[in-house]
């Protein structure tokens, strides 16, 4: 089942000579559950796209369906509310609230919903992502990679049906990136969740079911091309 | 780039936005503190000149010299102008009289009309020989006469002394008022009139010399150094005590003048205080929203003296721009000031200059400025200097800052969040609550400048009229069809009179007593509605044998008699009894001995059986000129007295208009400090979490959940400043208040409920115009702006 479709997305900064294309007609489809990274170069658009995507922009042209509902036809509360219960987002640099505490941090998304978190959801949070004992802590308390866990934490926390990730081990060291790789495939599996991730680490695409990349604002889609490479080459040596 | 400071100029061109909200925090702190001192200026300038207008421009009257001293004294360098002025009849009481009315006489020289009080002689000139008078105007309209014409003065004894005018003057508001004329005569011809002298003696011939000297700010020392060197005492000197003190030269302490100037000086720190704490608060912002930067400068190298060192170089640079623009709009509001004091009251400003300039003042204006601006950088410099180098490795924007984490449990997210933005950092949150407190201090501080206004300057009551016509015996004489011919003329706006019966016996629950039995009719019962403590002014108007009691303790008439009281008057030998139905606290007239009673015309006449006026009172168009007062007075008749009252009326508007101007004007600014300071702080604080903001739009929060976090900090601040500023503004309040109104007016202090009225009224405005524009800006962002905003 397709959570997310892209269909010839174009975002276009600035006028006649300081036109810069960011994305050039994208287009690519998600299946539910599925665990993606997006790669490419510094300055190719993967966080325009992803910017879209989540409807943190507005694209100059396209549409972007989650669960089949366009979101730029939305008006901007509606909008905010599908975002704040369908999509989930993980920043490079966390964006925690530094006023609140590690718990209040992932139960914030619902907070802003009105709703009453669930204990019990809560507390498989905190464990899975071994946060338990730093329940009452301040982000300004926590390391780097403990910082993220509760940005991802925050992410699950609605159970949405799509996380974006922007490179969220971009300020992290290997191990900690293992770590939080570990940890949204896990939430992936366990939750049933798609998830787009940004990142420039080879290894961690590697481990992702599908890999797409991002160059002069072109989408290609690293798997098909990889799977053709490899018809092709089945075919020669046939 | 020749010097690591140059990084300074450097920053500033490439984030002008940022700098935007800073210097316009300089430019009104400085625009404020400019102003304050540019109307406090011209508020001396007006008092001047309407000092100058209305008691002459002289500085000291020397009495019972000889003219060989005061020839030395005129021959002084630092004696401007000496002029000999004496008076005889001035009190009317002395049986002096021309054409069958009272006349003052003045002998001296020119110089007293066209140096000292500045009074033109429109025609004619000043007497020459003993023979000649120069006389007032009102002489040649009544008496029909011109310069070349023959008078005749007739003192108590019925001798006449005859004089050949030489000239007309100006009338001055006296003559008006009174309805008299003014002679002015030689000293010689004045010496030679003056009663009783034998001998050359008396040699004062009730006579003093005005002086007034040349260098206004040594007066001081000139006095005393002719008390010195003529041996004259304190009696023989005296002194223009309003004059001296508005000069800065009133030696006896002119206690009143001080203590205002004092006053004046204590609101103008806390108002510099006030500027301090907005740039601070403004810089400390700008610091807040840049740790990563000085961060940065920390890793690679700047020590904490050189961060310093960088911000006081920045805050000094905003000064550049700022300074200059914050005193051109203060002169600005100066000149719009002056030219408002010249349109209302061209009488007595006219002679204001549009566009002045002071030095000296621009001079303060510049120092202040730079002084508020270094004391205001010194703690967000030393802030910026504490930043650790690790903040921009961690990328982190202060994390110190955050020791407690919201309460979620008591508020929604979002409220709480906005609190414990407010809180958060303590230093920053007492800083911003004693900013607000401070100008709700200022405010509350100042509003009892306007009770000491209300009673320190009589205004003019509604009835006060522009020109009256009295019975000369105060009599019931004026005949009433005269009312309906005035009211027929063009240049009367309103026209109304009243009857008086004087002195009547009472009776009033077995006590006896006396009463002004006075009749009101159907404009002056309109007026009375406003000066209404009890009863009802209809039973009145409409019920014949009722009547109004005053009470007016402020003029120490406090009757006995009380609303329901019946009053019994003797009228002859007949018993007529008044029903007291209400009571007024204030009337055109008063008198410390026996009572006042107001009544309807009808009621009056069934009385006294009188019919006609005692004084008839009329208001004049706005566009009545002379030639319409002598048509009234043609018609007043000259048997009857004429008191024209529209100088008089011009005077007290001039001065009303001048405190006015200055009190409300300063009142104004202090809540556009309350109103700026507000908004500053929110768009300060907005603009410093706009990443922040980002981050939280992204996982969710609505714009109406933003607002209402960005107005849950807003009302944080303006309600614990408002909370402090009362209780504080209270307790300044009230000693401002014994001190300026009760220690001379005898009234108890009372809760200002209404200036705290308006406070609120000012604090939930800055707070709607606060939120408006950093939300409209978050609003117009889109999501990845604010998140990734610098």
């Amino acid at each position: 089942m397709e959570i997310l479709q892209v269909q010839n997305l174009c975002k276009t900064y600035g006028k006649s000579e300081t036109k810069v294309e960011a994305l050039k007609k994208v287009s690519f489809l998600l299946e539910k559950g599925s665990f993606s990274a997006v790669v490419g170069e510094s300055g190719s658009g993967k966080s325009t796209l992803l910017n879209c995507i989540g409807a943190l922009d507005v694209p100059t042209s396209g549409t972007v369906l989650i669960d089949g509902q366009n979101l730029f036809t939305m008006k901007e509360e509606e909008r905010t509310i599908f975002r704040r219960r369908n999509i989930g987002f993980i920043f490079q640099s966390f964006h925690l609230v530094a006023e609140l505490n590690v718990e209040q941090n992932i139960i914030f998304p619902l907070l802003l919903d009105y709703r009453k978190p669930d204990t019990a959801a809560v507390e498989e949070i905190l464990e899975i992502l071994g946060l338990k004992d730093r329940r009452h802590h301040l982000p300004n308390q926590l390391s780097g990679g403990q910082q993220q866990r509760v940005a991802i934490g925050r992410a699950l926390i609605t159970k949405p049906k799509l996380i974006l990730a922007d490179e969220p081990t971009g300020n992290l060291d290997s191990q900690n990136s293992q770590e939080v790789l570990d940890l949204l495939l896990r939430a992936s599996r366990h939750y049933q969740q798609t998830i787009l991730m940004i990142t420039h680490n080879n290894n961690l695409a590697a481990s992702t079911d599908r890999v797409l990349r991002v160059s002069d604002g072109l989408l290609t889609d690293m798997s098909q091309t990889d799977r053709k490479e490899e018809g092709y080459r089945d075919e020669k040596l046939s | 780039m020749k010097n690591y400071l140059d990084l300074v100029s450097r920053y500033e061109k490439a984030h002008k936005k940022q700098n935007r909200m800073s210097i316009f925090c300089i430019i009104l702190s400085v625009f404020l503190v400019t102003t304050i001192f540019g109307m406090a200026d011209m508020f001396i300038k007006s008092q001047l000149m309407q000092t100058r207008k209305e008691d002459g421009d002289w500085h000291v009257a020397l009495s019972r010299i000889s003219d060989e001293e005061a020839a030395l004294i005129a021959a002084r360098p630092d004696v401007s102008t000496l002029v000999c002025y004496g008076t005889l009849n001035y009190q009317l009481n002395l049986g002096y009289t021309l054409a069958e009315k009272e006349v003052v006489i003045l002998g001296s020289e020119k110089e007293l009309l066209t140096e000292i009080y500045g009074i033109s002689i429109p025609e004619g000139s000043f007497p020459q020989t003993e023979n000649e008078a120069l006389v007032s105007s009102n002489i040649k309209k009544q008496l029909n006469l011109e310069v070349g014409s023959q008078i005749s003065i007739r003192d108590a004894q019925g001798m006449e002394h005859p004089y050949t005018i030489s000239g007309f003057v100006e009338d001055t508001p006296m003559i008006l008022r009174q309805d008299i004329y003014g002679v002015f005569l030689t000293t010689d011809a004045y010496r030679a009139l003056f009663p009783g002298v034998t001998d050359g003696e008396p040699d004062d011939y009730d006579s003093c010399f005005l002086v007034r000297f040349r260098y206004p700010n040594r007066i001081r020392r000139s006095i005393d150094d002719i008390k010195t060197q003529f041996h004259l005492s304190d009696t023989q000197v005296g002194e223009q005590a309003m004059l001296l003190g508005l000069l800065g030269q009133s030696d006896e302490g002119n206690l009143f003048m001080m203590s205002i100037y004092g006053a004046a000086a204590v609101l103008s720190a806390l108002v510099l205080l006030a500027g301090v704490l907005m740039i601070a608060g403004s810089l400390n912002s700008n610091i807040a929203g840049r740790t990563e930067f000085f961060g940065m400068l920390r890793c690679i190298g700047a020590t904490p003296k050189q961060i310093i060192r960088m911000v006081h170089r920045e805050a000094l640079t905003l000064c550049r721009l700022a300074i200059p623009v914050s005193i051109g709009a203060s002169m600005l509001v100066i000149w719009i000031l002056c030219a408002l004091l010249r349109f209302l009251s061209p009488k007595y400003f006219g002679t204001m200059p549009f566009f002045s300039i002071s030095l000296p003042g621009i001079a303060a204006g510049i120092v202040i400025g730079i002084l508020t601006v270094i004391l205001a950088a010194r703690a967000p410099a030393r802030r910026a200097s504490r930043v650790s180098p690790l903040t921009a490795v961690a990328g982190m924007s202060d994390p110190a800052d955050v020791r407690k984490a919201a309460n979620t449990a008591l508020h929604r997210v979002n409220i709480a969040l906005g609190i414990h933005h407010a809180r958060s950092n303590r230093k920053n949150f007492l800083l911003v609550t004693a900013s607000f407190a401070l100008s709700i201090i200022l405010f509350l501080s100042f509003s009892t400048t306007v009770d000491f206004m209300k009673h320190a300057i009589t205004p003019l009551k509604p009835w006060s009229p522009d020109i009256s016509v009295l019975s000369p015996d105060n009599g019931c004489s004026l005949n009433h069809g005269l009312i309906a011919q005035l009211s027929g003329t063009p240049a009367v706006k309103r026209v109304y009179g009243r009857m008086f019966a004087y002195n009547l016996s009472t009776v009033t629950d077995g006590r006896e007593g006396t009463a002004m039995l006075i009749s009101y009719d159907e404009t002056q019962f309109q007026w009375a509605k406003d000066y209404l403590i009890d009863g009802s002014l209809k039973d009145v108007q409409e019920r014949s044998g009722t009547g109004i009691i005053v009470s007016a303790p402020q003029y120490n008439n406090q009757t006995k008699i009380q609303t329901g009281d019946t009053v019994t008057f003797m009228i002859g030998e007949t018993p007529v009894e008044i029903e007291i139905v209400c009571m007024v606290s204030e009337c055109p007239f008063n008198t410390e001995s026996g009572d006042i009673i107001l009544c309807s015309e009808d009621t009056f006449r069934n009385i006294t059986g009188l019919t006609d006026y005692t004084v008839i009172d009329i208001q004049l168009t706005h566009r009545a000129t002379d030639a319409d007062v002598d048509a009234i007075r043609a018609l007043a008749g000259p048997e009857n007295t004429f008191s024209d009252k529209r100088a008089d009326n011009q005077s007290v508007l001039g001065v009303s208009y001048s405190f006015k101007l200055f009190i409300y004007g300063f009142l104004a600014l202090i809540a556009l400090v309350t109103i700026c300071n507000i908004i500053n702080c929110v768009a300060m604080s907005v603009e410093a979490r706009m990443k922040q903001y980002g981050g939280l739009r992204a996982i969710g929060m609505s714009d109406r959940q933003l607002s209402g976090m960005i107005l849950a900090q807003t009302l944080t601040y303006a309600l614990s400043g408002w909370l402090g500023g009362t209780i504080l503004g209270l307790a300044f309040h009230r000693f401002l208040f014994e001190h300026l109104v009760s220690v001379r007016w005898s009234e108890p202090w009372s809760f200002p409920l209404a200036e705290l009225c308006v406070i609120i009224v000012i604090v939930a405005l800055s707070v709607m115009l606060a939120m408006r524009n950093p939300l409209r800006k978050i609003r117009e962002m889109s999501i990845v702006e604010t998140l990734y905003a610098e």
